[in-house]
C-alpha cells in the first residue's frame, strides 16, 4: 500500500509540477535579460532583482489599470448583488400579475450568448456617449451578471421556510423590512457565491472591455494588459515581469480563499 | 404570498429589470433589426432583407469557423472534461490531495488575456519554452514555429484551453465524487472492485448529471469562444484558427459591416439556444427512461 501510495504521489507530482511550469517560467524570466531569455530560455536566471516589477508597475502604468478594474469590479459586483436580491425576492415570495412572463425574461438572459446583443449594444452606447467615461463597463457587466444571479438567489430564497415570512408579516413587518431582516441576512451564503462569479467576471473580461474603452487611463487589466504588450513588443523581460505582477497577487488570493473560490465559481457555472 | 403594497413586487423588480433592459434586451433586439439591414454605423440602416443571411451562408470564411469551433470543442471536451474526470478519479481515491487540487486550479482564475499572453510566449519560435524544451532534450528538429504555421496554430489554442480547464472540471467532478454515498463506494471496495472499476462503474455514471453539464458547458462555451483566439492569433495564420466571434467582431469594427456582422451574431445565438434547447430535451426523455 505504501509503495503505491509512492507512486500516486509521485505521478500526479510531476503532472503537477508540469502544470505549473508555464507560471513559473514566466516568474523566473522576470529576472533575465532579453539576451539569457534567448540563448537559454529554459535556464535559470543568473540574478535576483526584484527592482523589474517596480519597474515594470511604473513603466507600464499598472496601477492604473489595477484601479480601474477594482473600481469597475467592486461598482458592477455591488449592483448586481442589490439589484438580483431584491427581484430574486420577489419572485420568490410574492404573487403578482405577469411574474411568469417577467421570469421568463430573466431565463432568456440566462441563455443568451453575449454575441447575441454586443453589437447593437456598441451602438447604443455610441449614441448616448456612454463609452470612454470612467464607469462605462459598469451597466454592461451589471447587465451580464444580473440574470444568472437572480436566478439563483430566487433558488436561495425558494429554500427557506415560508412560516419565517408569515410571521414577520403578522408582526406587521413591512415588505421592504421583510427583505432587509429576513431575506437578506440568510441569503449570505447565496451573496457570496454570486459575488464571487460576477466579481471574477467582471475582472477577467476582455470582449466588451476591448470595444468600449480606448483611453489608456480608463482600460481595465486585460485591455490594459494586451495595449502594454503592444507598446513594449521587444522588452521581453519587462513584459514577463508585467505578467508576474499581475498574476502572482491573484494567485495568492486564491490560494488563501480557494474553498469559497472554487465553490463560487463552480456554483456559477451549474446553475 | 401577495405584499402588503400591490405595487412593491414591481419595484423590487425594477432596478434589475431596467438595467438588464437597457443592457440586454434592447441590444438583442437592436442587432436582429441590424442583421437584416445594410450599416456602416453612419447614417441610417438601409433594410436589406435577407441579403446578409445568404451572403452567410455562401462565405467560405464563415462557415470554416465553424468547422474549426467544432474541431476546438471536440478537443476541450477530451483536453478539459475527460482529462479533468480522470484526475478526479486518480485524486478522489486518496486523502490528502488538497495541495494538487489547489495548484491545478489556479489557471482557471486567471484572466484569459494573460493567459493568452503567456502561451504566445511560451509557443514563440525565437525563445519559447516548448522549443527551449525540445532544445534540452536534444530534439531540436521537433521545432516549429506553433503559432505561425497552419499545421499546428489551432491545435496550440485547444491545448492552452485545456491547460486552463481540465482543473475546473477537476474541481466539479471532485467535488460530485465526495458526495457521493460512502457506503455504497464502501461496499464495492469490500467486494473486491478494483479502483479503476469503482470509478468507471460507479463514480463515473453516478455524477452523470454533472460531466453532461460539463459538455454542455463546452460545447455553448466554445462556440463564443474570443478572447484567447484573438490574443494568440486573431484568426490566423490564413484564417485557420479564425473562429465565428473573431471574425464577426472584424467584421464590424474594422470592415465596419455592421448589418453582415450582426447576421452572423443572430446566426451564432441561434446556433447556441437551439443546442441550449435540444439538450435540455434529451435531459427529458432520459430521465423519463431511467424512472
Amino acid at each position: 500500500m505504501k509503495i503505491r501510495a509512492g507512486i500516486f504521489h509521485l505521478l500526479i507530482g510531476i503532472y503537477s509540477v508540469f502544470y505549473v511550469i508555464p507560471l513559473f517560467w514566466m516568474f523566473f524570466s522576470s529576472f533575465k535579460g532579453n539576451g539569457a531569455i534567448f540563448d537559454n530560455p529554459f535556464g535559470m536566471p543568473e540574478s535576483w532583482d526584484f527592482g523589474v516589477f517596480l519597474e515594470a508597475w511604473n513603466r507600464g502604468g499598472l496601477a492604473k489599470y489595477v484601479f480601474n478594474s477594482a473600481l469597475v469590479t467592486a461598482l458592477a459586483t455591488s449592483l448586481v448583488l442589490l439589484t438580483a436580491s431584491l427581484a430574486a425576492f420577489a419572485f420568490s415570495r410574492y404573487e403578482f400579475k405577469f411574474k411568469k412572463q417577467l421570469l421568463l425574461l430573466f431565463v432568456l438572459g440566462l441563455l443568451l450568448p453575449i454575441q447575441a446583443y454586443f453589437i447593437a449594444q456598441n451602438e447604443l452606447f455610441e449614441f448616448f456617449q456612454l463609452k470612454d467615461q470612467r464607469f462605462t463597463l459598469v451597466l454592461p457587466y451589471a447587465g451580464l451578471g444580473i440574470p444568472l444571479a437572480t436566478w439563483l438567489l430566487k433558488a436561495y430564497l425558494d429554500s427557506l421556510p415560508k412560516e419565517l415570512f408569515e410571521a414577520a408579516r403578522v408582526d406587521g413587518t413591512s415588505d421592504f423590512g421583510m427583505y432587509r431582516l429576513i431575506a437578506a441576512p440568510l441569503l449570505k451564503p447565496g451573496l457570496a457565491t454570486v459575488a464571487i462569479f460576477t466579481a471574477l467576471g467582471s475582472w477577467n473580461e476582455f470582449l466588451l472591455a476591448n470595444i468600449y474603452v480606448q483611453d489608456d487611463d480608463l482600460k481595465t487589466i486585460p485591455a490594459g494588459l494586451l495595449a502594454f504588450s503592444t507598446k513594449y513588443v521587444t522588452d521581453y523581460q519587462l513584459l514577463f515581469a508585467a505578467l508576474t505582477v499581475v498574476t502572482v497577487p491573484m494567485i495568492v488570493i486564491y490560494i488563501v480563499f480557494n474553498r469559497q473560490v472554487v465553490a463560487g465559481l463552480t456554483e456559477g457555472s451549474l446553475k | 404570498m401577495k405584499s402588503t403594497n400591490r405595487w412593491t413586487p414591481y419595484l423590487f423588480i425594477g432596478p434589475a429589470l431596467a438595467i438588464y433592459t437597457f443592457n440586454v434586451l434592447i441590444p438583442l433586439l437592436g442587432t436582429l433589426y441590424a442583421s437584416f439591414t445594410k450599416w456602416s454605423g453612419y447614417g441610417s440602416p438601409v433594410w436589406a432583407g435577407i441579403s446578409n443571411y445568404s451572403r452567410a451562408f455562401r462565405d467560405t470564411i464563415f462557415l470554416n469557423s465553424f468547422k474549426h469551433v467544432f474541431i476546438y470543442i471536440l478537443a476541450t471536451i477530451v483536453l478539459e472534461v475527460i482529462i479533468g474526470l480522470i484526475l478526479a478519479g486518480i485524486i478522489s481515491s486518496r486523502k490528502k490531495t488538497d495541495g494538487y487540487r489547489i495548484a491545478l486550479f489556479v489557471p482557471v482564475m486567471l484572466p484569459m488575456v494573460i493567459v493568452a499572453v503567456l502561451w504566445r510566449f511560451i509557443f514563440n519560435a525565437d525563445f519559447g519554452l516548448l522549443n527551449g524544451f525540445l532544445e534540452a532534450i536534444g530534439r531540436p528538429e521537433w521545432q516549429q514555429i506553433w503559432l505561425g504555421d497552419q499545421r499546428f496554430a489551432l491545435a496550440a489554442i485547444c491545448l492552452v484551453s485545456g491547460w486552463v480547464y481540465s482543473g475546473f472540471y477537476l474541481a466539479i467532478f471532485y467535488a460530485g465524487i465526495q458526495r457521493l454515498p460512502r457506503d455504497v463506494v464502501e461496499s464495492a471496495s469490500l467486494d473486491g472492485a478494483s479502483q479503476f472499476k469503482i470509478f468507471w462503474n460507479i463514480k463515473v455514471p453516478m455524477i452523470r448529471k454533472l460531466w453532461e453539464v460539463a459538455v454542455l458547458i463546452c460545447i455553448t462555451g466554445g462556440i463564443q469562444g474570443f478572447d484567447l483566439f484573438f490574443v494568440m492569433t486573431n484568426g490566423g495564420p490564413y484564417y485557420s484558427t479564425e473562429v465565428p466571434t473573431t471574425y464577426m467582431v472584424r467584421m464590424v469594427f474594422r470592415d465596419q459591416e455592421i448589418g453582415y456582422g450582426s447576421s452572423l451574431a443572430v446566426i451564432v445565438t441561434a446556433t447556441v439556444l437551439l443546442i441550449g434547447l435540444i439538450y435540455s430535451k434529451l435531459k427529458k426523455q432520459s430521465e423519463l427512461v431511467e424512472y
